[in-house]
């Protein structure tokens, strides 16, 4: 813990030029100032002209009404988007699902983020290698694995059945089953995350938190959670944004209405060949992930203010 | 002075020019006889389509030609096909070559190309074995594609549930309502086995002939497919877990497989090609209704702007030889390209059930259009 800090500072000082003469300071500083750039200049160049380009062209296409609208206003088409009832449903089931999912992946993660930081056994130990497996399987086998486990004759049905329990809703082709999927797949990124965060706790504090008299609970709630606000804060927006523009679960897993926005997106690109309902759909998800995006921009910097 | 040094300059430039020349002779000239050509070969289609060109027919051409190697590009369910088709028609403009050397694609996007000159026209001048093919085949898409195999989809029934199969479609939607929970389709955008019982239903309402067969596109005409979504959407609670279509027609042979739905549509190929490998039970029999489900050939196209087209019109030739067919029937059951008659008797046997006339597809704009509507009138309940 403290070796990293540690490691931090040596950073800092590295970055702010250490103590070389001032003489041959500038040169150097104008070097290094090109050979930074040079290194950023390619992830740039990327970003540029096949993220930002494309993206404000997809916006341009959204704000050009078909040639033949009725009411040519610049807002047509997402008016048209709006204006579909299964659209719309689509994108209130996306924040839906997205939320559930979200909630479901946190309150199972911070336990199980706490329960690896504090508790030094055996078995914690070879939690924290299981709990990783999830990370390792492509997203696609675990969908399928997830439907064979959850179907009609599948295994969570049978067992489900035995305990006498024979009727329950369907598991899977619904969002029952994306949230399922979904959180199976998101959890150990949020143990990470989160563990990440509560490595950073000084044990000291939480020592003379118990040396005064503070039980497990308020030690949580009076330390533990505030000092780990900026990252959970973190890993919220990060699941939200990682669960809310997924194509691969709900387009296994899900049913075939309403669907989530990924899927929706790729039908009208690849099957209705329609560009441009599918680029305006496009645009309303990044509006929603932004609001999201602003909350992580807000934790991120908080965090790096509050770091000496 | 200067009339002095401008020669000297031309002297330099053109023994650069001499020397570049000879360096792109030398680097392309010998080297590139002996290495083998490799020809791009996009393929769309579904698994078995892929398992068919990649584990059978490419394999055995290049062995046979070993003066040639095959890349292969898939297409899954045809996504990325206006992208080829752009990207053909982008070489052409910019009159430049294309690294698509063969592609397997559908009717729609071979129409569409062909007045921009983006195809070669196939005779039997360039490919022998054309002769073989019907002629009504090929001037359905004006000799821009050969077929090399056909399918369409049909009714697979488990006769051990049901003893007298529907004839007709109007029988098996009647069928379908008298007993719930034991059909099903595909979701008409992951398979086209759900899309031709779609289309079989818009069909009966609306007629045909005004979405096929490159009929203009009119979006005003699509009123006339309202009964049909209203007929399907009451099909809904008669189908399989209340309204469940599954993804892809592989997803809907499972269900036939598990006993879980008793009729289902399949392609005629898979749903044979299931049968053979015991996938399927003993008991589950194909068969073509009337009017037909659509099907169709599927071809392979020739880009013009393709810079190895000998070994394309080699690969073409040799797709319509015996040898290539009856892979293509061993490898998925498909019908042949070629005419029946120079199939074996036994082939023709195997086919008597399901190798019947079969509806058409409709055209690319009409057929997206009825793919979002389902999704809007009959799933999404709109």
């Amino acid at each position: 813990m403290s070796a990293s800090r540690e490691a931090d500072s040596a950073g800092h000082r590295l970055a702010s030029g250490g103590p070389a003469p001032r003489v041959h300071g500038d040169r150097r500083g104008w070097t290094r100032g090109v050979l930074g750039l040079a290194l950023v200049l390619p992830p740039l160049l990327v970003l540029a002209f096949l993220v930002i380009l494309p993206a404000i062209s997809a916006v341009v296409t959204t704000l050009t009404p078909a040639a033949d609208a009725v009411p040519a206003a610049p807002l047509a088409n997402y008016a048209e988007v709006l204006g579909t009832r299964i659209l719309r449903t689509g994108i209130v089931f996306t924040v839906i699902v997205t939320l559930v999912a979200v909630a479901a992946v946190f309150c199972l993660s911070y336990p199980l983020a706490l329960y690896l930081r504090f508790v030094r056994t055996r078995m914690a130990a070879l939690l924290g290698v299981l709990f990783m497996v999830p990370l390792f399987v492509p997203v696609v086998i675990a969908s399928f694995a997830m439907i064979t486990f959850l179907v009609g004759h599948g295994l969570v049905s049978t067992v489900l059945y035995h305990l006498g329990i024979e009727r329950f809703p369907r598991l899977v082709y619904n969002a029952t089953g994306i949230v399922l999927t979904e959180v199976w797949v998101s959890i150990p990124f949020a143990v990470l995350i989160l563990g990440a965060g509560l490595q950073a706790i000084d044990d000291a504090l939480i020592d003379s938190a118990r040396d005064v008299g503070a039980g497990p609970l308020r030690t949580f709630l009076a330390i533990i959670l505030p000092l780990n606000a900026a990252p959970t804060m973190i890993t919220l927006t990060l699941l939200f944004i990682a669960i809310f523009g997924s194509f691969t679960i709900p387009y296994l897993v899900g049913g075939n209405a309403p669907q989530m926005l990924g899927v929706t997106m790729t039908s009208y690109l690849t099957q209705y060949l329609r560009r441009t309902e599918s680029a305006t759909l496009a645009v309303i998800a990044f509006m929603i992930a932004s609001v999201v995006g602003v909350v992580y921009v807000a934790s991120v910097s908080r965090r790096e203010r509050a770091a000496p | 002075m200067m009339t002095s040094r401008k020669p000297g300059i031309r002297a330099v430039c053109a023994a650069l020019g001499l020397a570049l020349i000879a360096f792109v002779i030398g680097a392309a000239g010998p080297g590139a006889a002996q290495s083998p050509i490799t020809l791009n070969v996009y393929i769309n289609g579904d698994t078995n389509i892929f398992d068919l060109w990649n584990k059978t027919l490419l394999p055995a051409f290049t062995k046979r030609y070993p003066q040639y190697r095959a890349n292969f590009v898939p297409l899954l369910h045809g996504d990325g096909s206006q992208g080829v088709l752009d990207k053909i028609l982008a070489a052409k403009q910019a009159h430049k070559p294309t690294d698509v050397d063969l592609w397997e694609t559908d009717p729609t996007y071979v129409t569409q190309g062909a007045p921009n000159g983006l195809w070669v026209k196939l005779t039997t001048q360039l490919i022998p074995n054309l002769s073989r093919v019907p002629t009504d085949k090929l001037r359905a898409t004006d000799y821009y594609s050969m077929p090399y195999r056909g399918s369409s989809v049909v009714i697979a029934y488990n006769t051990a549930f049901v003893k007298t199969p529907p004839k007709t479609l109007d029988d098996l939607l009647a069928w379908i309502k008298a007993n719930p929970g034991k059909f099903t389709y595909c979701d008409p955008n992951t398979g086209g086995s759900g899309q031709a019982f779609m289309v079989a239903v818009v069909y009966k309402f609306a007629p045909m002939a005004q979405y096929t067969g490159g009929a203009p596109y009119d979006p005003a005409k699509e009123a006339a497919w309202d009964p049909a979504w209203q007929m399907l959407k009451s099909l809904e609670p008669a189908m399989y877990n209340n309204g469940f279509h599954p993804n892809g027609n592989v997803a809907v042979l499972q269900l036939l497989a598990q006993q879980n739905v008793y009729i289902a549509p399949v392609w005629s190929d898979m749903g044979t090609d299931y049968l053979k490998r015991g996938l399927l039970p003993k008991t589950v029999k194909l068969e073509q209704i009337t009017p037909p489900l659509f099907g169709g050939d599927s071809t392979v196209t020739a880009p013009a702007g393709s810079t190895h087209l000998e070994g394309t019109f080699t690969l073409l030739n040799w797709l319509l030889t015996s040898e290539a067919q009856q892979m293509v029937i061993t490898a998925v059951s498909g019908y042949p390209g070629v005419d029946w008659k120079y199939m074996p008797a036994g082939v023709r046997q195997q086919f008597a059930d399901v190798a019947k006339p079969y509806a058409p597809l409709p055209d690319s704009k009409y057929f997206a259009d009825m793919k979002r509507l389902w999704h809007e009138r009959v799933a999404g309940g709109g």
